[in-house]
């Protein structure tokens, strides 16, 4: 696929090489939890923690190619181990650690799945990991699991001679979002990875004095690939921290890109706009934001409001004009595919367009931005080198500027495909195209991203699919099977689309007392998919619109549902 | 049931679920079973330090140290400092 792309000159043949090559002595992770419990590891005693860390993974038997499954808290331990298998010339995947909030069952549904999937060599899991999941791990007849060590001490000082890989080797496989069950492994190429970076770096005009500000998972794109690869590969010093450390403290983000001189950050749009509103005017003076070059809005529809509020709350903190950014990324093609303008303060640009024509005729028609149909669209930004964007209609064909349809994506940087599923990689990669499920639109060169083909909710940047939420939904007995509708809502106050359920109970006199029921989907949702849903309205029988094949009609009963429920679409 | 309890309870009710059928105990778990969403978390946080006059470092406490209302003030006690 690479062929058709100019080649592209990078300075290590694997990632693992470009570890390597870095300066002992620069700091690479700062892990904060707060001022009082904070640790910086420089490169030198992270290699050779990677390396004692792939002493002990050879000794388990792990040689190259083998899969190594990491399912450990965010750390410098988890990193460590990624880093390690590498060296191995072993393909590590993170998958996420449970949280207080998932239900067992599920979890464990997730993970025997996932696991028998990768049929990983190696399970990796920290001291703490529930005892209870461990036997959902699917295991062969090859493959082990292993309780990981939190330190590097506990490993001795063992250190293994790098296993000599090359571009075309495999050097990791990370997870994208699918349907509850359906996690799909995305395995990447170690010249994929780094001819993505390279492309990356230059859009970002990279320099060894940058530093990344991040809480972002790692077992995420946005989180792995611009806050742990990116950095590894081009020697940068990264200050992070946990997801679930940074909700109790939202504000440490600002007190750590202040403490640290923090220069680039990548933010999911709700970010934006939580840190505005829920930062008091007080505290604000508290933060210098001035060495930030780029804080870049990506992994949700980027929203001009939510840019807007973080401009006008935080510009007296020193942020300059041009810092916000935007990106439209995925995993399957390493990470970015676009990046607006950095250095450029009239980017992303912004177009108002007709909103009449956008809904009926699929179409983003320049209008007046003060006219009562306009509708503001943020780009997200033009192609980055050797990434190509073609709109296609539904059955296929390209369309023109300013027609609204799916977004394909072809670049040098793109997936070998996923992991031990042909079947799903066929029907995503076609004659070298990636159909991304994404709509969108290009005007000049930049693409607006605009929503999701398959009703996609992104929720904080989460992606949930209406499907999940509804299965959930027929679970009760109390709802009819198959009435059920859930799509997103935009909550302007969190800045970031939100669930809503509506639901159609078996009989009416159900309705007489809807409280425990309520009680019991939302339980199940937070428990199934990790988010709560804003509101589930219960409806009397044949409530919900059908669509002439019986089935649930999701925009028409969303319609309906926000005619009788106006304050859903206000807040 | 302590009046700190009490205060939580009425002010989680009252400013963060905001749904007049919904009554919670102190034991009634919040996040786990979708009553309020974890960014909500800041705030109750700030109102459990006002409740309990202590400060409370964020940073040494877990979402799920904040599941319930009696969790919430276990979690106060085990890593509140008393206000100056």
């Amino acid at each position: 696929m690479s062929a058709s792309f100019p080649p592209v000159q990078v300075p290590f043949a694997t990632l693992a090489d470009a570890l390597l090559a870095a300066p002992p002595q620069k700091p690479f992770v700062t892990m904060w939890i707060d001022d009082d419990d904070e640790r910086t590891i420089a490169f030198g005693e992270f290699t050779r923690w990677s390396s004692a860390q792939a002493a002990s993974f050879k000794e388990q038997g792990v040689r190259k190619g083998d899969t190594v499954i990491l399912i450990m808290p965010q750390g410098v331990a988890l990193m460590a181990a990624f880093a390690g298998a590498m060296l191995l010339g072993a393909v590590p995947a993170i998958l996420a650690y449970p949280t207080f909030k998932v239900e067992p069952a599920k979890y464990r549904f997730g993970l025997t799945g996932v696991s028998a999937n990768l049929n990983a060599k190696l399970v990796v899991v920290d001291a703490s990991f529930p005892v209870e999941f461990l036997e959902s791990v699917s295991l062969s007849d090859q493959s082990k699991l292993v309780r990981a060590d939190s330190s590097p001490s506990s490993l001795g000082n063992i250190e293994v001679t790098p296993t000599p890989c090359g571009p075309q080797d495999l050097a990791f496989i990370q997870h994208s979002a699918g349907t509850t069950g359906l996690q799909k492994g995305v395995a990447l190429s170690h010249g994929a990875v780094l001819r993505q970076l390279h492309h990356l770096a230059n859009a970002l005009k990279i320099a060894p004095s940058d530093r990344i500000y991040s809480w972002l998972p790692l077992y995420h794109d946005m989180g792995l690939i611009a806050c742990f690869i990116l950095p590894m590969v081009y020697h940068l010093h990264v200050v992070m921290q946990s997801p679930t450390d940074w909700v109790l403290q939202p504000e440490s983000m600002l007190h750590l890109i202040s403490k640290y001189k923090c220069t680039l950050s990548w933010v999911p749009n709700f970010t934006l706009q939580f840190l505005a509103r829920r930062v008091k005017p007080e505290h604000r003076k508290e933060y210098d934001l001035s060495s930030l070059r780029a804080l870049i809005n990506c992994s949700e529809p980027v929203r001009a409001e939510s840019m807007d509020s973080f401009t006008s709350a935080f510009s007296p903190c020193g942020l300059k004009p041009g810092v916000l950014q935007s990106s439209y990324a995925m995993a399957e093609n390493v990470f970015a595919v676009t990046q607006s303008g950095i250095d450029d303060t009239s980017a992303p640009r912004r177009i108002w367009i007709d909103s009449k024509r956008y809904q009926s005729e699929r179409i983003a028609v320049p209008i007046d931005k003060v006219s009562d149909r306009a509708a503001c669209f943020v780009s997200s930004g033009q192609c980055l080198a050797n990434n190509e964007v073609r709109i296609v209609s539904e059955i296929g064909d390209e369309l023109p500027e300013g027609h609204v349809g799916e977004i394909l994506i072809r670049s040098d940087s793109m997936l070998d495909g996923y992991y031990n599923r042909p079947d799903l990689t066929s029907l995503s990669l076609r004659d070298g195209w990636y159909w991304s499920g994404d709509l969108g639109f290009l005007v000049d060169r930049e693409l607006y991203v605009t929503g999701r083909k398959k009703d996609l909710i992104i929720v904080g940047g989460k992606n949930i699919y209406p499907q999940d939420v509804e299965e959930i939904a027929f679970g009760h007995p109390a709802i009819h099977d198959g009435r059920a509708v859930a799509f997103g809502c935009f909550n302007s106050d969190l800045g970031t689309e939100e669930i809503v359920l509506v639901a159609e109970v078996e009989e009416i006199s159900i309705l007489g007392d809807i409280s425990a029921i309520d009680r019991a989907i939302r339980g199940a949702i937070v428990a199934e998919l990790g988010v709560a849903p804003r509101a589930i309205y219960l409806k009397p029988p044949r409530w919900i619109v059908k669509s002439t094949a019986g089935k649930a009609a999701r925009a028409a009963t969303r319609e309906k549902l926000l005619a009788e429920h106006p304050e859903l679409r206000i807040s | 049931m302590t009046d700190s309890a009490q205060e939580l309870i009425e002010y989680i009710c009252k400013e963060i679920i905001r749904r007049p059928t919904v009554q919670i105990a102190a034991d009634t778990p919040l996040v786990s079973s979708g009553l309020i969403d974890s960014f909500s978390l800041v705030d109750v946080l700030s109102k459990l330090e006002e409740v309990t006059s202590m400060r409370i470092p964020a940073g040494k406490v877990q979402p799920k140290d904040m599941d319930t209302v009696s969790l919430m003030l276990s979690t106060a006690q085990r890593v509140g400092k008393p206000r100056k």
